[in-house]
């Protein structure tokens, strides 16, 4: 009881904070630059500690788990923060699953405190050959990586699957940054050539396929919170303007066409909350907790992107206009649809899954 | 073989030990034909078998299982209550069909605004024995909107003359009593002003019953007309004029206990459907990302409704307002849509039809049934057009039209 009292405290701190620092003015003319990501904002939410907040408290970091990391991607959507969050998320849960003590210790600090960020590829990108320790290959569409410090490769060594963490300042390494429509994420195509690792890089799981479900599920449940976030804030934003945009004489929020589809957009959202907060609430081993991930992703992101769309239409001419918010939450929800496996992966995967039960 | 006796009552303060003890009870009580019988029979002969299914349930206390001990049920703890409604979800027992208003609306009604003589009159009928009660709530033109009715009850003395016309009323057919609202104030300031509560004894000279026939080719619904019905002032439901907020509380009162049933009845039969299409629509790519689709907003549901069971169970006073008008929104079209996708998966097959199965609610695995009876979530109970009005207006504060 206490835990959730205190996960509503603390995602209230995480918007109250968001709506300050980064109101919608600001995500308004963000959009028009062409960062990788909000190098400002992020070093003040490093320092509040939410880079640390799933890192557990015996490697230094505050250990709240999934719940908590759901509530902080949701808050991260809900404002369009461009933050490259959900490479630390990972990075941290991977390192804490399969990383060596001395791997730990190298690497777990800087991420919990935010001073690195790290960047992972998409399920299915290039595997490299990591044998011999040295890289060479394209890794192509990296979520994040334009902004990261750290980056994690998939890779085979000796026939098996490991993961290789390696600096972006590493001699071959070289990262192109491709636009995004969602200019509060960035995308970037990694080559490496003839890059030297060792030992130390090498992130060896017993079982790969555990390792790679468990970043899916966590990467699931981040993104459909994200979604639910942006989602919520998108309608809440055209809600207001249906309360004072007039015409024909009264205010477009008492047409009942326009009334009966923010209804069900509301109704859809209250829906879509519950899949992400049982998600988040299941242990990684719990029977359905990868299921459950998956599902809150194609759902939510689904549900989101069909509210977004709608709310530019809502909005009518101005919702085209970069001037209003509404289009930065279209973009962040198609992209958030499109991020680790689109709809049609998972549902394949959700299928396979009913039918073994 | 000896059959045991089960105590699942006695099992309260054990939650696994009492959800065993109802599976076991059901794996040795449930009738396993129970679909094919209740299917072929109607009327007099249908609530024969109810009765019996009743009966059963009687013998471990639980006819009536969402009662407090006060109205003389056997007072489970709310989450005791919840189980014995998955249990038998789960296992398929049927639901007692036309007891819904007996043991739902008529007691929840009588215990907060009937008078104690109303209480001890009516209740044994339901406890003990075999009353079924109805509902005349709706009129041709006051469906959605309910306070507009315009039945009449004039008072006479020691009387009211009860004139005009009831529709929906479900099971009216076989009923012994009615929970009829009419207007005893036409000159009310509100519409909802001089509307008055009463018990309406379906034997009274006066009331022609008459079937509709429904689109599923049931006929559960009926019409009643009242022509000069006399009813006795003690069968007025707490004060003439007071009916609207008497009909609050009857509305109000399943508490979520019904749709929970309903829709665990449904996640049953859901996965059944994907495990029998293994070698047909399952194998199709596209019938299998839908019914993959569907999955989530089943679980979208399914979770809703628990977080409202649970809240109510921490609280009923606390629970969101909100909720149920979001479920009711969600689960109607996602029933409908549902159902239509297993005729598009299933083809011609799905087409044939057969009488519906009394007791499955919408589980019945008929699948035109089911479809064509979907539209009892989205029309009945407050159209899911009027829950739309209540969420903008209401919750997201936009102004009427």
């Amino acid at each position: 009881m206490s835990e959730e009292v205190d996960l509503e405290v603390l995602a209230e701190s995480f918007n109250e904070f968001l709506i300050a620092e980064w109101p919608r003015e600001k995500a308004v003319a963000y959009a028009r630059r062409n960062e990788a990501y909000s190098a400002d904002l992020w070093s003040q939410v490093a320092a509040l500690g939410w880079t640390a907040l799933n890192a557990s408290e015996a490697q230094g970091g505050l250990g709240m788990g999934t719940p908590a990391t759901a509530a902080l991607h949701e808050a991260l959507g809900a404002a369009a923060s461009p933050l490259p969050m959900l490479g630390n998320t990972l990075a941290i849960a991977l390192i804490e699953a399969i990383g060596t003590d001395v791997q730990k210790a190298a690497m777990l600090p800087a991420l919990i405190d935010g001073s690195e960020r790290a960047c992972f590829p998409e399920p299915g990108a290039a595997t490299l050959n990591a044998d011999g320790l040295v890289l060479n290959g394209v890794v192509t569409d990296v979520l994040d990586a334009p902004a990261a410090t750290l980056i994690f490769l998939r890779a085979t060594q000796a026939g098996k699957t490991v993961w290789i963490a390696l600096p972006t300042t590493a001699k071959g390494i070289e990262i192109t940054a491709t636009p995004l429509a969602d200019t509060s994420r960035s995308l970037g195509t990694i080559v490496l050539k003839d890059v030297s690792a060792d030992a130390s890089n090498v992130l060896a799981p017993t079982n790969a396929q555990t390792a790679d479900d468990e970043l899916m599920r966590l990467a699931a449940i981040a993104i459909a919170a994200d979604a639910l976030g942006g989602g919520n804030a998108v309608l809440a934003v055209t809600i207001e303007y249906m309360k004072v945009r007039e015409q024909f004489g009264r205010v477009i929020g008492s047409f009942q066409g326009l009334k009966h589809r923010v209804a069900d957009h509301k109704a859809a959202l209250e829906a879509a909350r519950e899949l992400v907060e049982h998600a988040a609430s299941l242990d990684a081993d719990a029977p359905d907790a990868l299921l459950a991930a998956l599902t809150a992703k194609q759902h939510v992101t689904r549900v989101t992107a069909e509210v977004a769309r709608d709310c530019i239409q809502l909005h009518g001419g101005v919702g085209f206009t970069s001037e209003y918010v509404p289009h930065i939450y279209l973009k962040r929800a198609k992209l958030n649809e499109a991020l680790f496996g689109t709809r049609s992966v998972l549902l394949d995967r959700i299928a396979d899954m009913l039918e073994a039960k | 073989m000896m059959s045991r006796t089960f105590d699942i009552l006695g099992k309260v303060g054990d939650e696994q030990a009492f959800r065993q003890e109802i599976r076991d009870w059901l794996a040795e009580k449930l009738p396993k034909n129970w679909r094919q019988k209740w299917q072929n029979v109607r009327d007099e002969a249908l609530k024969a078998e109810v009765v019996k299914w009743l009966e059963t349930r009687r013998e471990v206390g639980l006819g009536a299982a969402h009662w407090p001990k006060e109205w003389g049920g056997p007072g489970l703890p709310f989450a005791y209550q919840i189980i014995v409604f998955e249990e038998l979800s789960k296992a398929d027992a049927p639901e007692l069909d036309m007891f819904g208003i007996s043991l739902f609306h008529t007691p929840a009604t009588l215990f907060e605004h009937g008078s104690q003589a109303q209480k001890d009159k009516y209740l044994k009928g339901i406890t003990e024995g075999t009353d079924i009660w109805c509902q005349g709530f709706s009129e041709p033109g006051a469906g959605s909107d309910l306070a507009s009715l315009r039945t009449s009850a004039r008072f006479e003395g020691d009387h009211y003359v009860v004139n005009g016309q009831k529709i929906w009323s479900s099971g009216a057919a076989h009923a012994d009593y009615c929970l009829l609202l009419a207007r005893t104030d036409p000159n009310g300031k509100r519409k909802h002003d001089g509307i008055s509560y009463f018990i309406m004894d379906m034997k009274s000279p006066g009331i022609d019953v008459r079937p509709i026939h429904q689109i599923t080719g049931e006929s559960h619904f009926a019409e009643m007309f009242m022509d000069d019905v006399k009813i006795p002032i003690e069968n007025l439901i707490g004060a003439e004029g007071n009916g609207w907020n008497i009909a609050q509380s009857t509305l109000s009162t399943e508490r979520g206990l019904l749709i929970f049933g309903e829709v665990e009845r449904l996640a049953r039969s859901f996965e059944l459907d994907g495990r029998d299409a293994r070698d047909s629509w399952m194998g199709d790519v596209q019938f299998r990302r839908e019914y993959a689709a569907l999955y989530g907003e089943l679980q979208s549901v399914r979770l809703m409704i628990r977080k409202l069971l649970k809240e109510l169970e921490a609280n009923p006073e606390k629970a969101s307002p909100t909720l149920p008008t979001y479920i009711k929104l969600i689960w109607g079209p996602f029933l409908q849509r549902y159902t239509e996708f297993l005729l598009r998966a299933e083809g011609l097959e799905a087409q044939k039809w057969q009488p519906a199965i009394p007791g499955t609610t919408h589980s019945s695995r008929l699948r035109i049934n089911d479809f064509l009876n979907s539209y009892g979530w989205t029309i009945a109970g407050g159209s899911n057009e009027i829950m739309r009005n209540i969420i903008s207006e209401r919750i997201l504060g936009l102004p009427k039209g």
